[in-house]
């Protein structure tokens, strides 16, 4: 019998909700062998191409080229092999149901029990038009998620629509396990006891007469019961000596800080696609120029603090990555304000070297100072902490090679910088030498930087690094 | 009847210490030291008096908003009572009631009402339970001219005749309903015992500021009342000499009104002048009570100022017996 | 043990209470019937055969006919107990503590306190309450959740002759203010009630009718029966209900709510008072508050609508928490996703 075979929207990666066909590299009617060319698929990411993963005849087309978004799982294409009848075709399409795990399963026909107050496949997220009494958060969620609100009794007053009602529609029907009737023991007269005291009583051969009971006005209740049941003595396996100490936590609710600083980090990594820029710098030259002009400058400036004043002096060339964003909008900053990631008591805090740009090395060195011992005494005001153009997380000197920082937003990008370590290099004439190198990770949030423009900075910064007489200039 | 050198020095003394208890309490309010509401009864003295002289601890009184009098007449203790306005813990009343809930139920005082009206239908309640255990007491529902025109006084009223409770309303018309002049609120204009009357019982109507109009009315209306005859009313005709409440600006008088009323009918002033005129007691006779009770009235605020105060914990107790 | 009716439990624990306390007095409407008329005392022995033979029994001092004076009657109760007799009087219709309510809040709920714990008030003030006679809106409501929102009164409401028995005995010696609250219903409704002379129920004690771990359904009166007849059902299909009677609202068995509800994580109140601040709102609250951890679903609440009640047949079964609509409550707590 004849192979039919969906083609559906593939899912590429846990973000994809939808994708739209670009163009289609065959029609209906089409032969096609493994590895040919099927079709581009736009996402809101990227625009792929689909390879054929065996040899087919494309026999129905279902979703033209340059249509709407589909959901993923939804049926774009049907492939068979020649041998299969229109009428075997036309059967196939009219029973597919798409995979369960798919988006496009919520939103097939309310057929399927799990989900009734999903809107047809063809439907798209969007507004909700409608004079039906829903609360705020209950709209955006069904507007979010597609669903039908015509299909949902409202169970506020006058029939408005609540958040939970909309979750109730979204969640699958309840399989609940039900543990059935008890055994009802008479409210004899004489005991004055609990209803859940008696039945425990009851479980355990316990006689109520003997009990002074300890609850409201003297009643017996399950407390007192529960004192009598004689514990099961068994043999205990010599794990449950470590039972009998469990490894309980010390339960402490977030502090402001934390709870700050976990709402910031979450929006920041649910909310920004981040793309990640590696470049190893050499900084042989820059550790040697420390000495001299820290001695001059009667200073005790960091290689952090040098990182800043490179960094700064990089972002002030290129502007398009010292930037803020604003919901839609992007902001274009003239100076550099960098944020410096320090290790508080209270937690991670940022407090920003202003206008580090036009700053003297020096400078920079005594304002870190400053902002950091501040930091440590707890000191920090919402004057140091607010703003920042962009931002430096500097975790080499607890020899951390490398690592990927999240961005800070509404910054664009940060800077997450390793330790220094000596590395073997290829020398001018074939031979091995030692250099120290330093890794650096950039984060650059995608809607508003370019990989290019990332890149770019970069290659400015590993030269300010690499040959750091220019920032002296 | 005539009443002996000793009876009529514990009335004078009686209604002294009423008058003082409140002339005290109005000047001690200025300074706001005492919480909430006070309604003062200086003025109205022989009628609490006057009746309370003839009740035994059985005999039960229920009262009013302005109710210190009738505490007073009827065995409260000073100093307990002080403390009660005060809100000490060791008030009368805990500092639960404070100036308008004042009780002492082994007085036979069931209590001062903050509800206009109130208290007459209790007072028939307490008046069958005396019918009931049939040893002749009585009980006593003062009312004002403001409660005469509650729908819960006639329910009471009505009530008493049908079931022949031994319950006697006494109404004390002092002209003012509050900030209003019973000219305007009482239908029945100058004569609430008429309404009494109306639901079928004896009335007697005298004049309140007159200790021996009052106590002889009294002596009457309740030798027909523990007689077995049902209850009975007495409306007696009496003034106020402060406001309705303390800080009443008072400026529904007439000029000149409290003056002439201090002057005029004025129940103390009115009882030395017979006494000393029949020759029954002297001016040093009552001189000495006078000074004796500023004695204890003294005495009684300062232990009211001294007093122990209720805490947070006492909020809780004393709602139920057992619950 | 004797089997009688609701009502004959009522005249027959007042009677067995008045026999052993010459203290214990009855005053309400009608409560001997037909005084002052051509037919005599005891024509008519109250409306709803509460106090029938107890004139003959106990005299016209101990069981007094009141004129129709709501205010007077517990205003009345409220002299007597503070004169150190045990008062039960009768207001005929729950829905005339309206016209009584000064007396009933402001005066016998609050004497004790406000007189500093020195007066006790033990006034019984029985009333009969409830739909489901075509009564209209001024002759069948639940009162319930007014009085018990008043501080310094206790508030039964019985569901069975037992019950009736052994609370009103209660009530009877019981130092304080009870509201006893006689589902109109009720009264002819039979049971068994022990003989003991001495058979009290204490206040605070619920009861539990019907066990099961999967749902609790709390109720009292009337209702009580339609969740009993629901949990029957649901046994059936293996599903295990605890039903609980609250017989006392003021003072509430918190107690056997939680126990119940920590069992079966899901709570439905079914009750006969208008939703908003009402008795099922607040035992919602409290499982919400006490036992947030253990519920697998928002309780549920089955009450009338907020409105009054209204007189036809048709529209009084629709106002009226009915099997149907507990099921359909309970149902969405089995089924919450």
């Amino acid at each position: 019998m004849a192979e039919i075979r969906p083609f559906c929207m593939p899912k590429w990666g846990i973000e994809m909700t939808e994708g739209t066909i670009a163009t289609w590299m065959v029609k209906e009617g089409d032969a096609f062998t493994k590895g040919d060319m099927l079709c581009l698929i736009e996402t809101a990411k990227i625009t792929n191409e689909v390879e054929a993963e065996y040899d087919a005849v494309a026999r129905r087309i279902l979703v033209p080229a340059g249509g709407d978004a589909e959901p993923v799982g939804a049926l774009l294409a049907v492939f068979a092999d020649a041998a299969a009848s229109d009428a075997e075709i036309d059967a196939f399409i009219a029973d597919f149901r798409p995979a369960e795990t798919g988006v496009a399963a919520r939103s097939s026909d309310s057929e399927s029990p799990s989900a009734p107050a999903h809107t047809s496949a063809s439907a798209r997220p969007g507004r909700i038009a409608t004079n039906r009494p829903i609360s705020p958060e209950a709209l955006k969620l069904a507007e979010r998620e597609n669903i039908d609100i015509s299909q949902i009794d409202g169970s506020g007053r006058n029939g408005r629509i609540t958040l939970q009602d909309i979750q109730q529609a979204i969640r699958p029907t309840a399989k609940p396990v039900f543990k059935g009737s008890a055994q009802l023991v008479e409210d004899n007269a004489g005991f004055f006891a609990s209803p859940l005291a008696r039945r425990i009583a009851a479980l355990h051969g316990i006689d109520l007469a003997g009990i002074k009971g300890t609850g409201p006005r003297g009643r017996i209740s399950r407390a007192d019961v529960q004192a009598l049941v004689s514990p099961v003595p068994a043999a205990r396996p010599v794990a449950a000596e470590f039972a009998l100490n469990p490894n309980l936590p010390e339960i402490k609710p977030f502090d402001r800080i934390r709870k700050i600083i976990a709402q910031r980090l979450t929006d920041a990594k649910q909310q920004i696609p981040h793309f990640y820029l590696r470049i190893s710098v050499r900084v042989d030259e820059l550790l040697a120029l420390r000495k001299t002009a820290n001695l001059v400058l009667n200073c005790k400036a960091s290689i952090n603090d040098y990182l800043v004043k490179a960094t700064a002096l990089a972002l002030v060339r290129h502007p398009d990555v010292n930037i803020q964003v604003h919901g839609n909008e992007l902001h274009h900053f003239p100076h550099a304000d960098i944020s410096i990631a320090v290790a508080s008591p209270k937690g991670l805090v940022t407090p920003i070297v202003r206008q580090a740009d036009r700053m003297r090395i020096d400078q920079i060195a005594a304002e870190t100072r400053r902002l950091i011992d501040k930091a440590q005494a707890g000191r920090l005001g919402l004057e140091d902490m607010n703003g920042g153009t962009f931002s430096i997380s500097n975790l080499g000197m607890m020899g951390i090679e490398q690592f990927d920082a999240i961005i800070n937003p509404p910054q664009g990008a940060i800077l997450a910088v390793g330790t220094a370590s000596r590395q073997p290099v290829e020398t001018a004439h074939g031979g091995i030498g030692f250099e120290t190198r330093l890794a650096l990770t950039l984060s650059v949030d995608h809607r508003a930087i370019d990989g290019a423009g990332g890149a770019a900075f970069l290659g400015t910064l590993k030269q300010l690094i690499e040959e750091p007489e220019a920032l002296f200039v | 009847m005539q009443l002996s050198r000793e009876a009529l020095q514990r009335a004078y003394r009686q209604m002294k210490v009423i008058r003082e208890f409140e002339e005290r309490l109005h000047s001690e309010i200025q300074t706001g030291e005492i919480a909430g509401f006070t309604h003062l009864y200086c003025g109205q003295e022989a009628v609490a008096v006057g009746v309370c002289e003839h009740l035994g601890t059985d005999d039960k009184i229920i009262s009013t908003h302005r109710g210190h009098g009738h505490c007073l007449a009827k065995g409260c203790d000073i100093e307990g009572m002080m403390k009660e306005i005060w809100g000490s813990r060791d008030g009368l009343c805990k500092g639960k009631g404070g100036s308008m809930h004042i009780a002492d139920v082994d007085q036979g005082m069931l209590g001062a009402n903050g509800i206009v009206g109130a208290g007459a239908p209790i007072a028939v309640g307490a008046a069958l339970a005396a019918k009931l255990d049939g040893q002749g007491h009585v009980s006593i529902a003062f009312s004002g001219d403001g409660a005469c025109n509650q729908g819960t006084t006639f329910e009471a009223m009505n009530f008493a005749v049908v079931t022949g409770a031994p319950c006697i309303f006494v109404f004390e018309n002092n002209h003012y309903s509050e900030h209003t002049g019973v000219d305007y609120a009482v239908g029945t204009q100058q004569d609430i015992a008429s309404r009494a009357e109306a639901f079928g019982m004896k009335v007697w109507r005298a004049d309140g500021t007159d200790f021996f109009a009052v106590h002889d009315t009294m002596r009457e209306a309740l030798a027909y009342v523990r007689a077995g005859n049902g209850p009975a009313a007495i409306e007696f005709d009496t003034e106020r000499f402060f406001g309705h409440f303390e800080g009443d600006p008072q400026r529904y008088r007439g000029k000149g009104e409290i003056e002439r009323l201090r002057e005029t009918r004025d129940c103390l002033k009115k009882f030395r002048k017979a006494v000393t005129t029949a020759g029954l007691l002297d001016d040093t006779d009552l001189d000495a009570i006078d000074s004796e009770v500023l004695t204890s009235i003294d005495r009684a605020v300062e232990a009211a100022r001294a007093a122990a105060r209720p805490t947070a914990e006492d909020v809780l107790a004393d709602v139920y017996i057992s619950y | 043990m004797a089997k009688m009716m609701y009502r004959d439990a009522v005249v027959s624990t007042i009677a067995a209470e008045m026999e052993r306390d010459p203290n214990v007095v009855v005053l309400g409407e009608d409560v001997v019937g037909g005084m002052g008329t051509a037919g005599g005392p005891e024509a008519i022995g109250g409306i709803w055969s509460t106090s029938t033979g107890l004139y003959g029994r106990f005299g016209q001092d101990r069981v007094i006919d009141t004129p129709i004076s709501e205010s007077a009657i517990v205003g009345a109760a409220a002299g007597l107990a503070l004169a150190g007799k045990r008062p039960v009087a009768e207001l005929m219709f729950a829905d005339f503590i309206g016209v009584s309510l000064d007396q009933i809040w402001n005066q016998i709920g609050k004497f004790r306190y406000m007189f500093g714990g020195k007066t006790k008030c033990p006034v019984v003030i029985r009333m009969a309450y409830g739909a489901g006679f075509n009564a209209a809106a001024q002759h069948s409501q639940s009162v319930h959740q007014i009085l018990t929102g008043m501080p310094g009164l206790k508030v039964v409401m019985p569901s069975t002759p037992a019950d009736v028995a052994g609370l009103l005995r209660q009530a009877i010696r019981d130092d304080d203010p009870v509201i006893f609250l006689e589902h109109k219903a009720l009264y002819a409704t039979t049971g068994e009630v022990p003989d003991d002379p001495d058979f009290v129920i204490p206040f605070g004690h619920a009861r539990l009718t019907r066990a099961g771990e999967d749902v609790t359904i709390v109720s009292s009166g009337l209702l009580l029966g339609f969740c009993e007849a629901v949990a029957d059902r649901l046994a059936n299909e293996g599903i295990g209900c605890d039903v609980i009677d609250l017989r006392t609202t003021s003072p509430l068995d918190e107690e056997a709510i939680l126990d119940s509800v920590e069992v079966t994580g899901r709570l439905v109140v079914v009750d006969e008072a208008p939703p908003r601040c009402g008795l099922a709102a607040d035992l919602c609250a409290l499982a919400a508050n006490k036992a947030f951890s253990s519920l697998k679903a928002p309780p549920q609440a089955v009450t009338p609508p907020h409105t009054p009640i209204p007189f036809a047949r048709e529209l009084e079964s629709a106002y009226l928490p009915s099997a149907e609509k507990i099921e359909a409550a309970v149902r969405k707590v089995l089924n919450w996703r």
